[in-house]
């Protein structure tokens, strides 16, 4: 028996025992491991922090324990029968604890250790009473009658083969095999019972030292495991031990320690709200997750059930502790650091092995009420420091009674302006400080005085290059843009200021005077595409408020206008130039619609399409850029002229995106792809991003600096922008809807601060006609500990880095290279955590990681598996993978991480029932596997870009009915879904309306996937379920158990 | 023809509007700018300025009006006509004070009427052919008189300022010292009286104690 057998065991006790057990005083329940996801949030459980020798309880106490509550879907199952029990108090005795759940894991366990010392320490004053007198120490309390209630045990899971528990030993194990109180029993049960004490025991050495001490002591000792055995076999043994010190031990009365195997995470102790500060709490603990990954010997079992990996099905989870630690920072969602704690020396950040850096979304939208204060200080000029010019902030200090103040940044001592003098109070803090939102909030707007111009704020100024080929009139794209176009001008920002352009091209370029005083455009035709001019000095620019009637007539006119082109060529780069010239007094925003590959003038590129023969060799990469220098050099003219380009490529063919997305990369643009645009199917999504695009709140002629302090240096960016020096973003336009990411070093060896500040400065013009400064300042504490790195580690924050410098890398290297160096970096920071505690836990075969990143190897295998990185020639057409490459390289952290591992939800039974309301909408997210695809279902995917609705098999025809009513029968591709007169319709499109409410950036275009439908099933949704084994790329269990071993080598 | 209109508090010489695509194809524009910002400077020192003044610069010449604590002020090439360009400056600031009147002391960032912007361009239009019919006929209205109104060169105008400073610098300095001078003649003149009279009065003391003296012993 490879150990599992014991779990069987359990299994066949633990039913019993509610109804047999003889106690009613009180049940005590530790749980040793809880897996993350929905649990750990969502219960407080009895989680604390039970010292070892803690859980010493009155005969009469019926212990369970709960050795593992595995993630995913079965706590959501079990989590309704755990709630009741949830409010968790300790230094209760009388108070019983609720019996809770054991589920033995099925293959693979997470447990969180907690560090040795901390249990020494949370033990400091040892709860040994009286000997005969025994308590627990911080017993934890269950509400009130809950005593007799069954334990809920949840065990669904198919197979119990799960052997894998023998060879690395494991807390777990022990667990059953204490139960078995005859010892011998236990025994054979276990195929090596002494081997598997070790571990533990050494793992708690303050524990173990005390334990001879206690051997002696008569109070009736039992370990949890044992207690919940006896729960079966009725009235307990006086004193039992935890099974690996009975053995040890010959079965000497044990030392009053019981059922130390639980372990809790710092996050789960924190929820309960433990009596201990915080703060101690977290100098005690160290506190990690592990896996089980080793398989039985003999074995064909992998030796790991899916079903207990972690997955971020919570969406994002940013770590809590850094903006608790450092109220006055601004929001995490502008600035997020990969770790909250800053190395203080060269050598620990050798050893970080992870990206060390931020991710910056200046002008995140704030959700209501939480609007970012504007802060005028018209006479006195912006306070700075004069040295390194940072901004004022919550962290500047003030002494000499008001009249001088440090920077944080870097401790210069500054004279405060007459202005702006205010007196100290008895604490040191301004007598002010309730009216300066700058000295209060990490995040604050400075209106600009006139130094901080070149020139007066510029007008928003929009500039259209329309394509008019025959195959831009043919797939509908011209009529759909033009409508949009005037659907928003009222709506465009900046009104009555706001500056509107337009030119088209084919293989002429074609200009239109707007004069107000006209009543429709004059076009005029360039046809010198060699040497290019502008055929009016004003008027192709022009006021939109004033010549608003021939916008009007001219848009309404444009589809007309080209009805009939058979042009198939494209001047693309000699029009850019054109609409460049017409624009660089102002600069502006630059959307080119374009729909066919450049062919004529400057900038023509050749199908250099996707040649099977270059993928795999060391050309791979020069697909990926851009074939001709003038695009770049292009881009570079329009920075410097203010000008933000963004791309809509509509082809249908290949059009050379790396190319093309250069001039929105580089200019702070964006890059829209809509391969194979037909208006009938993606008019809803052009039109939803464009007048977004349009609409949003825009930032002109803007620039970001982030400053920190001294010794550290930020040093590459990440992101779609151009650098101006060493330091200086420029972006000409930015949104809510772009983050940048930037690494940081440091300069000095050692870092002697405590503590590091950031200041990200966004200078920019609001549409408004305002220069304006955006400030987000934040504090990150300085350690010396690499474990405390980890702890703070943000997985966001450095999938987002991870990201970008991924897609940096398939420019220079093949995709294989960028996407092993995730998979590199990733081993080499678990085998370095690894390092840190594996000897010290003998946690031998099992995978271990900070809490903090346990979502990390999830990520890197979705960011190996997305668009831009995954596989090779057949998995992504070329121009796909680079489109998503410029728009993964913009994206804020949240959208990404939802881009990376999608939402899957099934949504026929909250259909099928009658009355709920989409308030109600509480579905739950499934993991992105094949096996959570219920032939029966109907199914929503989500990725932030795209919803497919996948339709099972055996889904009941009736459902199918009501959606698509006439259509349900027929090739899904050509299916619009649409709302239609049942009510099941009208819910789905709620649901839907609710989804893209969530995420408005991009407008998520639903594409309609039935079951075993090929190859569109494999297209839309089957190579999207990441955690599958898809074509030559790894499934999420030969990810985990690839890098377990990577990480074993060379340990 | 106009080359560039800025309107500026005189208070403070906070810029206040600026004509929208001014500066284009043409280098020289940032010096231009320089010159207009030292010259509001100047104005906002409360040197007393006319209201109305054209000042020579390079090949161009800056018109500008003040009233209403705006200045209005515009740059134009020497060729163009000076009538016209004092009845652009004047359009603008009918438009102006109808439009912001009220909201000009209050204004507290810069280019905070920056909205003005789309008055001044669509005017600049009207007045930068100077052959136009509407042109011509103003060029004729005698309605409007210029004759009076100084021309001086920028270099004059911006070292006005630095040398008033000087003077009164220089002034101040005369001063202080003229006052230092005072003080000392009076401590003088004191030593004199005292270097003066003291062996007098140091006699008759003798003398007198002598007196004493003798008195007091006989």
């Amino acid at each position: 028996m490879k150990t599992t057998g014991t779990e069987n065991a359990d299994r066949a006790n633990f039913p019993q025992r509610p109804a047999a057990s003889p106690f009613t005083a009180a049940s005590q329940s530790t749980t040793p491991f809880l897996s993350s996801g929905p649990v750990v949030g969502s219960e407080a459980f009895a989680f604390r922090p039970a010292p070892p020798n803690a859980p010493q309880t009155t005969p009469s106490a019926p212990q369970t324990t709960r050795p593992y509550l595995s993630s995913g879907l079965m706590v959501g199952s079990e989590a309704s029968g755990f709630r009741p029990t949830q409010p968790v108090r300790y230094n209760d005795p009388s108070i019983p604890r609720p019996p809770s759940s054991f589920v033995p894991p099925p293959t693979g366990t997470l447990q969180h250790h907690p560090t040795p010392q901390f249990f020494s320490t949370a033990q400091a004053p040892p709860p040994r009473t009286s000997p005969g007198q025994p308590v627990f120490p911080p017993p934890i309390r269950a509400p009130a009658g809950h005593v007799p209630s069954p334990p809920v045990y949840l065990h669904s899971q198919p197979q119990i083969s799960s052997g894998q528990m023998g060879s690395p030993p494991q807390s777990i194990n022990y667990v059953p095999s204490g139960r078995s109180v005859p010892p011998s029993s236990s025994d054979s049960l276990f195929s090596a019972p002494r081997s598997t004490l070790q571990p533990l025991q050494s793992a708690f050495p303050g524990y173990s030292s005390k334990s001879p001490n206690a051997v002696t002591q008569p109070p009736p000792v039992q370990s949890a495991p044992v207690f919940t055995h006896q729960g079966g076999y009725g009235p307990p043994p006086p004193a039992t031990s935890t099974p690996f010190l009975a053995h040890q031990r010959g079965y000497v009365p044990p030392p009053p320690v019981a059922a130390p195997p639980a372990f809790y995470s710092r996050e789960q102790m924190q929820h309960q709200g433990s009596g201990l500060p915080m703060g101690a709490v977290q100098g005690l603990t160290e506190d990690f997750s592990s896996l089980s990954l080793a398989s039985v010997p003999g074995s064909l079992d992998p030796g790991l059930d899916s079903k207990v990996l972690p997955r971020p099905l919570d969406g994002d989870v940013e770590p809590k502790s850094f903006a608790e630690m450092y109220p006055l920072n601004c929001n995490s969602r502008y600035l997020r650091l990969t770790t909250s704690a800053i190395p203080n020396s060269q050598s620990l950040t050798s050893r970080w092995h992870l990206p060390l850096g931020a991710v910056v979304c200046p002008l995140a939208e704030a959700p209501e009420g939480e609007e970012v204060p504007i802060v005028n200080f018209a006479t006195t000029g912006i306070i700075r420091c004069r040295r390194c010019r940072t901004y004022v902030n919550p962290y500047m200090t003030f002494t000499d009674g008001g009249r001088k103040f440090r920077c944080n940044i870097c401790a210069l001592l500054n004279d405060v302006p007459g202005d702006y003098f205010a007196q100290l109070d008895a604490n040191g803090r301004r007598i002010d400080l309730n009216e300066r939102p700058e000295l209060t909030k990490g995040t604050v707007e400075f209106i600009a005085p006139a130094e901080y111009m070149v020139r007066p704020p510029m007008p928003p100024l929009y500039f259209f290059v329309i394509d008019v080929s025959i195959s831009a009139v043919r797939s509908g794209m011209l009529e759909v843009v033009a409508q949009t176009i005037k659907s928003c001008l009222d709506r465009l920002p900046g009104f009555p200021r706001t500056q509107i352009g337009f030119i088209t091209f084919d293989s002429s370029i074609h200009f239109y005077n707007m004069k107000s005083s006209l009543t429709q455009p004059q076009m005029m035709v360039v046809t010198d595409l060699d040497d290019i001019f502008v055929p009016l000095p004003d008027d192709l620019l022009v006021n939109l408020s004033e010549s608003r009637s021939v916008v009007d007539v001219f848009l309404d006119s444009l589809p007309s206008m080209f009805q009939d082109n058979v042009n198939m060529e494209s001047a693309f780069g000699p029009a850019i130039k054109a609409a460049f010239m017409v624009m660089n007094q102002l600069g502006g925003k630059m959307l080119i619609f374009q729909n066919t590959l450049p062919s004529l003038g400057v900038g023509r590129l050749r199908l250099r399409g996707d040649d099977l023969r270059v993928y795999g060799t060391d050309k791979e990469h020069t697909l990926r850029i851009p074939e001709d220098p003038f695009y770049k050099q292009m881009a570079a003219d329009c920075t410097k002229y203010q000008i933000a380009v963004n791309v809509y490529a509509l082809s249908d063919k290949y059009t050379d995106i790396a190319s093309l997305g250069t001039l929105a990369k580089y200019t702070g643009g964006q890059i829209y792809y809509y391969p194979s645009f037909q208006s009938s199917i993606h008019k809803e999504k052009l039109r939803h991003e464009l007048a977004r695009d349009l609409t949003r709140e825009t930032a002109w002629e803007s620039v970001l600096r982030i400053r920190c302090g001294k010794g550290v240096r930020f040093t590459t960016y990440h992101g779609n922008f151009m650098l101006r020096s060493t330091d200086l973003i420029a972006l000409p336009a930015v949104d809510c809807d772009k983050a940048y990411a930037m690494q940081m070093s440091l300069e000095e060896t050692l870092l002697t601060t405590q503590t590091v500040y950031f200041q990200v400065a966004l200078l920019y013009t609001s549409s408004s006609g305002e220069r304006r400064i955006r400030v987000h300042t934040a504090a990150a504490p300085v350690v010396s500990e690499l474990g405390e790195m980890y702890r703070q580690a943000d997985t966001g924050a450095i999938i987002s880095l991870f990201c970008r410098l991924a897609i940096e890398k398939t420019l220079s290297y093949k995709l294989e290279e960028a996407r092993s160096s995730i998979q590199q970096r990733i081993v080499k920071a678990f085998r370095e955590y690894r390092n840190l505690y594996a000897v010290q836990h003998r946690l031998g075969g099992r995978m271990i990681y900070p809490e903090s990143l346990k979502f990390l190897p999830l990520y890197g295998l979705a960011l190996c598996k997305s668009i831009p990185l995954r596989g090779g020639y057949a998995d992504a057409q070329l121009d796909e993978r680079c489109a998503a490459g410029h728009t993964m390289m913009a994206l804020p952290v949240k959208n990404l991480l939802k881009l990376l591992y999608p939402n899957l939800v099934r949504v026929d039974e909250y259909l099928g029932k009658a009355s709920s309301k989409p308030d109600e909408l509480n579905i739950s997210r499934l993991p992105v596997t094949a096996e959570s695809l219920d032939s029966r279902g109907l199914y929503i995917y989500d990725d932030g870009l795209r919803f497919v609705i996948w339709f099972g098999k055996m889904l009941p025809p009736d459902i199918a009915m009501n959606l698509l009513g006439e259509d349900f029968a027929t090739d899904f591709s050509r299916v619009i879904l649409s709302e239609r007169d049942s009510e099941m319709s009208r819910k789905l499109m709620e649901i839907l309306k609710k989804f893209r409410e969530i995420d408005p950036s991009y407008y998520q275009m639903n594409h309609l996937v039935r079951q075993g439908e090929q190859p569109r099933e494999g297209f839309f949704l089957l190579t999207n379920l990441i955690e599958d084994q898809v074509g030559g790329m790894n499934g999420y269990i030969d990810w985990i158990q690839q890098i377990h071993r990577q990480v074993q080598q060379n340990a | 023809m106009v080359k560039l209109t800025m309107l500026a508090r005189v208070t403070d010489g906070l810029p206040l509007a600026e004509g929208l695509d001014d500066g284009r194809d043409w280098q020289d524009a940032e010096l231009y700018k320089q010159q207009i910002k030292a010259l509001f400077k100047n104005l906002s020192r409360g040197q007393n300025e006319p209201s109305r003044m054209s000042v020579e610069t390079g090949p161009y010449i800056f018109h500008y009006i003040i009233e209403g604590r705006v200045c209005y002020l515009t740059m134009c090439d020497r060729a163009y006509p000076k009538k016209l360009a004092f009845q652009y400056l004047e359009d603008l600031k009918n438009e102006f004070e109808r439009v912001n009147g009220s909201q000009i002391e209050t204004a507290a960032r810069p280019y905070a009427f920056i909205k003005f912007d789309t008055f001044i361009q669509k005017t600049k239009k009207l007045y930068q052919d100077t052959r136009t019919q509407r042109n011509i006929s103003k060029l004729n209205d005698e309605l409007y008189e210029v004759h009076q109104i100084m021309t001086r060169n920028v270099q004059e105008v911006l070292g006005v300022g630095e040398k008033l400073d000087q003077v009164s610098q220089m002034s101040s300095r005369l001063t202080s010292e003229s006052r230092m001078y005072a003080d000392k003649a009076r401590d003088l003149n004191r030593q004199a009286l005292i270097r003066k009279w003291a062996p007098v009065a140091i006699v008759i003391g003798v003398v007198i104690l002598l007196y004493w003296v003798r008195k007091k012993i006989w």
